[in-house]
């Protein structure tokens, strides 16, 4: 494997700038997730995202049988300013291939 | 102050450690108790971190992250170095 040495080393928020304009996957707190177009973003993982499709997932558990609901709840939000600190995991859309 | 024997004379602080780790195959464990293992791209001083070739564990193995995996760093409790390598599924 040939070694990319740069001269100025590359933060991970260096990469996430690579995503402008374009689609990516956002994992929350409180299990929620986005799927967007990322049109900006901070060093606080502040973003605004346009198109936006969020998934919540609640897990319900019979008190019977004890077995686990997993439900998901969907909405489209056309344009969306997502503040930094619920952000949990950004990236390029999940390839289900 | 004497060294208890420590083997790494190059990584005598996090920040030492964090620079050596570059390009390895690490474990990152979150706060919420989430399992990502992958290949460290970069990370910086507030710990957020980039990763290739990325999977998630949660008790079982939950998803499978292709490409760049950014996780911001107030949400990392750990990140460790591992021997094992992905293997690379066809």
């Amino acid at each position: 494997m040939a070694s990319e040495e740069e001269s100025t080393v590359k933060e991970p928020l260096d990469l996430i700038r690579l995503s402008l304009d374009e689609r990516i996957y956002v994992k929350l707190r409180s299990d929620r997730e986005l799927r967007g177009k990322l049109h900006a973003y901070d060093q606080h993982l502040n973003m605004i995202l346009g198109d936006v499709e969020e998934i919540v997932t609640t897990i319900e558990i019979d008190d019977e049988t004890y077995e686990e609901i997993v439900r998901t709840t969907k909405r489209t939000v056309p344009f969306l300013f997502v503040r930094g600190d619920g952000v949990i995991l950004v990236s390029p859309p999940l390839r289900t291939a | 102050m004497s060294n208890g024997g420590e083997k790494g004379s190059s990584t005598k602080t996090p920040a030492d450690f964090l620079k050596s780790i570059r390009g390895r195959p690490v474990v990152v464990k979150l706060n919420s108790g989430v399992d990502y293992r992958g290949i460290l791209a970069c990370l910086d001083g507030y710990m957020n971190i980039a990763m290739e070739q990325t999977e998630e564990y949660v008790n079982g193995q939950l998803k499978n992250k292709y490409g760049d995996a950014f996780i911001r760093g107030n949400n990392v409790l750990y990140i460790s170095t591992t021997k094992r390598s992905l293997a690379d599924g066809a």
